[in-house]
């Protein structure tokens, strides 16, 4: 019998639905709670991977639904799909090379590559807020390879923040902030499909057993799959104005929230 | 905004070149009406994630 906790729930359903609207902050702020509240990394990390790689792609699909973005996979594909492609792309890589270091037992300082991380972001998003007024939109796909690259080297290196580094980076390289939600949001899909692919096989290639608890799966899955449904409506009805202080801001809580969470 | 000042501003092929006519063309009020399709959509994803639920009950 499976069983719904409803604490679990309305915490996936609201990180869940600050991650369909801003982009970012479902694994770095719901992994840490979960911890706390007694589960397991095998409990946590191949269920929030599992989670929201259903709640990704249907967010996506109701960002295009609700015209936040044009995807368009048809040849010739779109900027929008391209970006997306890249971005997805960059990801599953860094999710791959990441469980493999894990399994590998791999592992780089801890509080070296957090903080870093979490300096980047607290950076990235005083400049996202320093730039509020300008309205330059301009698209540089270089800049965002070069975002895209480095959140997937920080992923990798097992350091997070990826959303907020992708999200941001968006920003910086002149995508409208509706439009880089719903991109986000399809790319984290494709990442965590890998990311749970890479999970369960990676183990076999190496002859290693893993038991993941599929425990918090129905409670994390009944949050975020409603959370993917309203966000994009959220999204489309409220004026780009306020996203653009939203998500700078919220990056920045997460930053904050980073840098608390490893020296207090 | 008006439609010409708007259409000089972006081109057609920019990335989210139609979340930003919606952003701009449109009301807070007209962006909050749901298309009939949509509407049928969101009933359909809720009945996948009840399969989905159903398939918990029966795999874990």
């Amino acid at each position: 019998m499976i069983e719904l906790i409803p604490l679990v729930i309305i915490l996936a359903f609201l990180f869940e639905t600050m991650d369909s609207c801003a982009g970012m902050g479902f694994g770095t702020g719901l992994t840490p709670l979960l911890f706390v509240l007694g589960y397991d990394p095998l409990q946590v990390v191949p269920i929030l991977l599992i989670s929201e790689a259903i709640t990704g792609f249907t967010s996506g699909f109701f960002h295009q639904e609700f015209e936040n973005v044009k995807f368009k996979f048809k040849k010739p594909i779109n900027k929008e799909t391209r970006v997306m492609l890249n971005i997805a792309l960059l990801g599953i890589f860094a999710i791959i090379l990441s469980v493999f270091l894990t399994y590998y037992s791999i592992k780089f300082e801890k509080n070296i590559i957090q903080t870093y991380v979490a300096i980047l972001v607290i950076i990235m998003g005083f400049i996202a807020m320093l730039k509020l007024k300008s309205n330059s939109n301009s698209y540089k796909p270089k800049l965002l390879t070069f975002f895209s690259a480095l959140a997937g080297f920080n992923k990798g290196i097992g350091a997070g923040g990826y959303g907020p580094v992708v999200m941001l980076g968006q920003l910086f390289s002149g995508i409208y902030e509706k439009t880089a939600t719903a991109i986000v949001s399809v790319s984290e899909g494709f990442v965590s499909v890998a990311g749970v692919a890479a999970f369960v096989l990676l183990p076999v290639f190496l002859n290693q057993k893993i038991e993941i608890d599929f425990l918090l799966l129905p409670s994390v899955f009944t949050g975020g799959f409603i959370a993917a449904l309203i966000s994009p409506y959220i999204v489309r009805v409220l004026p780009n104005k306020l996203w653009k202080i939203v998500i700078p801001t919220y990056a920045l809580a997460i930053g904050i929230y980073l840098i608390y969470k490893l020296y207090i | 905004m008006e439609n010409g000042n708007f259409q000089n501003e972006i081109r057609i092929d920019e990335i989210g070149y139609i979340a930003r006519l919606i952003d701009n063309e449109l009301t807070i009020f007209e962006r909050m009406k749901i298309k009939k399709s949509t509407i049928f959509r969101i009933f359909g994803a809720l009945i996948i994630y009840s399969l989905t639920m159903l398939s918990f009950v029966l795999l874990l």
